[in-house]
């Protein structure tokens, strides 16, 4: 062990007394915690002499006090003697019985069926609010319509070109390699049953009507669902929400309307290039691999793909547009806390808004199998 | 009374541009010293700069026996309150304070405990450890952010602001606490502030800086300088008039 700048001495016997002297500081802290509990095992009473200490600093006096404290706890006698001067008024001051107050008792640890009920009782809240926001946002568009000055769109432009322009190249990167992976696996397939004909239409139809839409909706949910959260979350434990409020404007029409229109606009622009990208990605499996005339793919895309399909994709698309704008700015408006309550509700909106998608994906493919669309 | 700090001909400012020039004055060990003045004249600047988070433009700051602020980081030997707190909001009360204990001893996590609690039941506050700093009042912020910068004992701390936000008697309890920090843990106590109230009840030395004069207009104990300065942009500070360039 190092030195330290105390010495420690004891009297054996059942009625320890311990001896420090010199200087009692935090530095030689770990030390003095475990030379003292070594000390004093085994006694059924104990006095601490500090008529040799010639310093102690605020650190080494809580320590002693935490001792005296654990053993007052085992109602067992304990003192302190021999302090004098800024000792024992160093002493009295981290002395928690002067306090009167007791340790506040640890939060009780969490149970497998209570971890279970509160994920329930979570996602109950959460759907209610994300639906009440989305009957606010509705009587906002009314009152925005009837008011359309009230409507803060100065903004707009901005939004518009960060979650759609700014973003164009990575959703044209990932749905010409999302197009690219299912023409391989299609064309590969399809080879052995002599259908390579029939890639245009496997990959037109699976990219227009599904994975060109969820692909760029996933991709617009984690660019720009998570800054919006981020963004109003940040706002709100700033209380620039409260002040927007205190100034006479409504949060959902200043912030949201704006947010929510800016991804009905640009999710289905984007979705658009999304198909075409996906298309292209299929069509250079298909001449790359499959060594057929591009112009081959391209008739059989147009045999088989038709506005119809266009058009059901491009409709879950504004729906997503809105689940996104929607359920990130509730989100962030429903931060409470710090810094900390910002990551989660923006790690909350990516969670909750993905998961709306898929959901809305399979009712949409199940309404529209129903309807033979 | 030796002095802990020193300060001699320091120039500060932001991206080459000068603030205030030609500060200097020494802090003496178990002093409550107050730099004060109007807001945006320089303070907080000044205090950064004190701590080493900020360079000077020129001059120097010497901690007596330790070196250059950057030298007195680590192991840190001075405590800071910033003016929010700042506290790490996903941690609770008594994690914060046990932060630079777990970085700078060796203590075992029990006794790393008994003295964070032992620091928080100081300012009062041992019945909120496990709170977050979300779930408590400003002052009970402030009187944590104390906490944790007393957790290493070090021997001066540097308080930026800490009324500031708060309630007459909050204040006053907070000003009561860097008492007894001051006179019963003899810690030196460097504090920026522009609430008279606290200025006149705890400083001892008082340093008053003027954005317009670029630097140090006025220094002394505050009664002095409150009754009897020569200085009308003192006076109109102590007096709470507005200052004589306005009028």
């Amino acid at each position: 062990m190092a030195p330290t700048g105390y010495s420690l001495t004891r009297d054996d016997g059942a009625e320890r007394r311990v001896s420090l002297t010199g200087s009692v500081t935090l530095a030689d802290g770990a030390a003095l915690w475990q030379e003292l509990r070594q000390a004093l095992a085994g006694a059924t009473a104990a006095t601490i002499d500090l008529a040799g200490v010639a310093r102690l600093d605020g650190g080494a006096a809580a320590l002693l006090q935490a001792v005296r404290a654990n053993w007052a706890r085992g109602g067992r006698p304990f003192r302190f003697v021999g302090a004098t001067g800024e000792v024992a008024h160093l002493l009295a001051l981290y002395d928690s019985a002067r306090h009167g107050a007791g340790d506040e008792p640890d939060p009780a640890p969490s149970s497998l069926l209570g971890d279970v009920g509160d994920f329930a009782h979570d996602t109950w809240r959460t759907t209610q609010a994300i639906l009440a926001f989305l009957g606010d946002l509705v009587w906002s568009v009314g009152r925005a319509i009837r008011q359309p000055r009230t409507v803060h769109m100065g903004e707009f432009g901005l939004l518009v070109e960060r979650a759609g322009a700014d973003g164009l190249p990575i959703v044209m990167l990932i749905n010409f390699l999302v197009g690219a992976i299912l023409g391989l696996q299609g064309a590969i397939q399809l080879h052995r049953f002599g259908g390579d004909q029939f890639l245009a239409s496997l990959v037109g139809l699976s990219v227009v009507r599904e994975l060109g839409p969820l692909m760029t909706a996933i991709l617009i949910t984690g660019r720009s669902g998570a800054a919006y959260a981020a963004e109003l979350g940040t706002m709100t434990v700033n209380e620039e929400i409260d002040a927007l409020r205190t100034l006479g404007q409504d949060p959902q029409r200043f912030l949201v309307f704006p947010r929510v229109l800016a991804m009905v606009v640009v999710v289905p622009a984007m979705t658009i290039v999304g198909d075409f990208l996906g298309t292209l990605g299929g069509m250079a499996i298909a001449v790359g691999y499959l060594q057929q005339p591009a112009v081959v793919y391209v008739q059989v895309f147009q045999q088989w793909i038709d506005m119809l399909d266009i058009g059901t994709g491009l409709m879950k698309s504004i729906v997503f547009g809105i689940a996104i704008g929607l359920i990130a700015c509730q989100r962030g408006l429903a931060t409470r806390g710090g810094a900390d309550g910002v990551g989660r509700s923006t790690t909350s909106a990516v969670v909750v808004v993905l998961f709306a998608l898929v959901a809305l994906d399979a009712a949409f493919t199940w309404v529209f199998s129903l309807l033979d669309w | 009374m030796t002095v802990v700090l020193e300060v001699r001909d320091l120039k500060i400012g932001y991206g080459g541009v000068p603030l205030l020039d030609e500060i200097a004055f020494d802090v003496l060990r178990g002093q409550v010293f107050a730099i004060l003045g109007g807001s945006g004249c320089g303070k907080s600047t000044l205090l950064r700069t004190l701590i080493g988070l900020q360079a000077p433009l020129a001059g120097r700051v010497h901690f007596r026996g330790i070196g250059t602020p950057e030298q007195a980081m680590s192991p840190p030997q001075f405590g800071v309150l910033f003016q929010s707190a700042a506290l790490f909001g996903s941690w609770t009360l008594l994690q914060n304070v046990m932060l630079p204990l777990q970085k700078w001893t060796q203590l075992p996590q029990d006794a790393v405990r008994e003295v964070a609690l032992a620091r928080l039941r100081l300012v009062g506050l041992e019945l909120a450890a496990q709170k977050l700093p979300s779930e408590v009042s400003g002052g009970m912020r402030k009187r944590a952010g104390i906490a944790r910068a007393l957790a290493l004992d070090p021997p001066i701390l540097f308080l930026d602001e800490p009324s500031a936000g708060l309630d007459p008697v909050t204040a006053a309890e907070l000003d009561e606490l860097i008492l007894t920090l001051a006179r019963g843990l003899s810690v030196t106590i460097v504090l920026v502030t522009h609430e008279l109230p606290s200025i006149l009840k705890i400083a001892d030395q008082c340093l008053m800086l003027d954005r317009e004069a670029g630097g140090v207009i006025a220094r002394g104990a505050p009664r002095d300088l409150a009754e009897h300065a020569a200085d009308p942009r003192v006076l109109a500070f102590f007096r709470r008039q507005s200052s004589p360039r306005n009028q």
